[in-house]
């Protein structure tokens, strides 16, 4: 399903040197560290409304896991010379974290898989595995690593969100409709092609969204890509293709 | 929103589907108005130029629920399910990604539950050579609906020379696409009612071996490679040809030639200049029942001057599945032949499906309530 025009210069070997892209690398990779780091805030908080010992010990493991994560996307900043900074309280980072944390204020264990496995990490698992197949070198193999090991945060959540829906589908889908509300819009706003509500607070200086061109990338691409994960990871548990249709498309653009 | 949302949720989990049609929108311009029925008017459409970033990664899926009644009250329910091919890749280039839509359209048929699915459009050209490509399940069948294309096409050929007064049987036709399977059908129905006929295709080998199967069943044709010299000969003309876009020119057509543009895409090209020529497009029928969309896509899925107009390749499922004969009518290509085409016809009136009042497009040809002239 992935559009051709997306099939451009995927061999590591094609791609641009290093030194002159190396700027746009350091925003990709503030980026990624600061979902990784929020995720790692999340599984936390997550870790401390769970009653049973065991949950308490995979979301400790998991927010263990993330902050692997934001350690290895640093480390290869360091390895092309640039320091990646997360800043998780930059706007539209900081306005999912309280998503997260209105599903903790309710002890809502569900409504926190749903915002974290289904929502932010389609968007993780997409836009990880597009720079995984542009970017040079280990930049490249840690992000698709990273990419696959998130992709199978998924499918451990995805057991649990079946289960769940089977008990109740209609009231299942009103809780994922209303959490896309709230999610889904603003990782639209991020993921549009221009920032429109002015600068992320994540890029050192200003938006790369035009510079991806210079990394075989684009921002229509990554949202294009999110948006279709988002949607397959929603068919999996089975909600109506046509309702998600129209929640995807109502976002905003 | 978030109730009309969870009302059509609650009719897709309360539902059984009968019948399931595969499509894909012929225009960058159709698929925005789609998009802007989902959107909802509470939104400010999304801009053309995000449309064509943002479509071609949607996953084929449902877009909407079509309920359709017949006038002799059998009801059958069914889903549009969209390929979501961007207009502008339907070419040979893009052949295996389109494949694989149509694939992920089929599972996703499957899995809605569907008993018969039409495959509509371009979906039908790509898998009527390669229905082994099609996921298999024994409870779900596929139909082409290339029959019921053909019997509409027939009908619109009838109707327009009853129309225009002339005699069919003192006609020279032309069928442009003749290799393929409505093509071929058409040219099995209609060699018996004319004088002479000329088949064309752009594959000249395969037209050869077309003629002569075509010959060997007592059906007598002449093989038109200069599409130019042969277009000028002709006085009726079937456009069937499997194009990606309306680019068609026949050239020095016969002045007040009848031409049908049977194209789904549209196969003539809009600079075609063909002056005096009577172009109507063929291959439309038009449900005397009813047809319900939810959410409400009625004149968006269906474009025409009419109402309750469809392609008769997406009409062939819905009049199977009122008849509750849930078998894959047309499958392959070069099967098509006239009893099967008196067979579909006579499940799709049986129904209150007919052929569409004919128009082009400058609008109708005829006034709605004079068609039907040759309903079986």
């Amino acid at each position: 399903m992935e559009p051709l025009a997306s099939v451009r210069g995927n061999s590591p070997m094609e791609c641009i040197s290093l030194s002159t892209t190396a700027p746009i690398w350091q925003d990709i990779l503030a980026q990624a560290m600061t979902g990784e780091i929020l995720a790692a805030m999340n599984y936390a908080s997550l870790s401390e409304i769970c009653d049973d010992p065991a949950e308490v010990a995979d979301a400790l493991e998991h927010a263990q896991g993330e902050r692997g994560h934001a350690a290895a996307f640093a480390a290869e900043g360091g390895k092309i010379g640039v320091g990646a900074t997360n800043n998780v309280d930059a706007k539209h980072w900081k306005r999912l974290r309280e998503a997260f944390l209105r599903c903790i204020a309710e002890r809502d264990f569900i409504a926190c898989l749903i915002v974290q496995e289904i929502m932010l990490e389609s968007f993780a698992v997409a836009s990880y595995s597009r720079v995984g197949k542009v970017a040079p070198g280990s930049l490249g193999k840690t992000f698709a690593r990273i990419a696959a090991e998130e992709e199978d945060h998924v499918d451990h959540a995805m057991s649990i969100l079946r289960a769940e829906r089977a008990r109740d589908a209609q009231r299942f889908d009103d809780k994922v409709y209303r959490l896309h509300l709230d999610v889904m819009t603003t990782l639209a706003r991020m993921l549009a092609r221009e920032c429109k509500d002015g600068h992320c607070e994540v890029c050192h200086h200003t938006c790369v969204k035009p510079a991806l061109f210079d990394v075989s990338l684009s921002a229509a691409e990554l949202r294009g890509a999110s948006l279709q994960q988002y949607l397959k990871t929603l068919d999996m548990l089975g909600i109506p293709g046509e309702v998600t249709l129209a929640w995807v498309t109502q976002l905003p653009v | 929103m978030g109730n009309s949302v969870a009302s059509v949720a609650n009719q897709a989990r309360s539902t059984d589907i009968d019948f399931a049609l595969i499509g894909h929108q012929e225009s960058w311009r159709a698929a925005a108005d789609v998009l802007a029925v989902l959107r909802g008017p509470q939104h400010t459409p999304i801009p053309d130029d995000e449309i064509k970033d943002i479509l071609p990664w949607i996953p084929p899926r449902a877009v909407c629920h079509v309920d359709v009644g017949s006038i002799v009250g059998a009801n059958a329910r069914g889903l549009y399910i969209d390929s979501f091919i961007p207009p502008d890749r339907l070419e040979a280039a893009y052949v295996h990604e389109n494949i694989a839509r149509v694939r992920a359209a089929a599972a996703y048929a499957i899995k809605a539950g569907a008993k018969i699915v039409s495959l509509g459009g371009f979906s039908s050209i790509l898998i009527e050579g390669n229905f082994d490509q099609l996921p298999q399940r024994h409870d779900t069948v596929f139909t082409t609906g290339n029959t019921l294309t053909v019997a509409f096409i027939v009908q619109g050929i009838k109707q327009m020379c009853a129309l225009e007064g002339r005699s069919l049987s003192k006609s020279t036709l032309l069928i442009v696409g003749a290799t393929g399977d409505v093509g071929s059908g058409c040219t099995r129905c209609l060699a018996p009612l004319v004088r002479r006929v000329l088949v064309s295709a752009r594959n000249v080998e395969r037209l050869r071996t077309v003629a002569s199967d075509l010959q060997a069943e007592g059906v007598q044709v002449e093989i038109a490679t200069d599409l130019q010299r042969f277009s000028a000969e002709a006085d009726v003309v079937i456009c069937a040809a499997s194009l990606a876009s309306p680019s068609l020119l026949l050239g020095r057509i016969a002045p007040d030639a009848i031409v049908c543009d049977a194209g789904y895409p549209k196969n003539l090209a809009p600079s075609a200049q063909m002056p005096g020529a009577k172009i109507f497009f063929g291959g439309l029928g038009q449900i005397t029942g009813s047809m319900k969309f939810a959410p409400d896509f009625d004149g968006i899925l269906n474009r025409h001057p009419f109402p309750d107009v469809v392609h008769a390749c997406l009409l062939e499922g819905m009049a199977l599945a009122l008849e509750r004969r849930f078998e894959p009518f047309s499958q392959g290509r070069g099967f098509i032949t006239q009893e099967r085409v008196k067979e579909i016809e006579r499940i799709a009136a049986r129904h209150g499906i007919n052929l569409a009042p004919l128009y082009n497009a400058d609008g109708p040809l005829e006034d709605a309530r004079h068609c039907h002239l040759f309903s079986p």
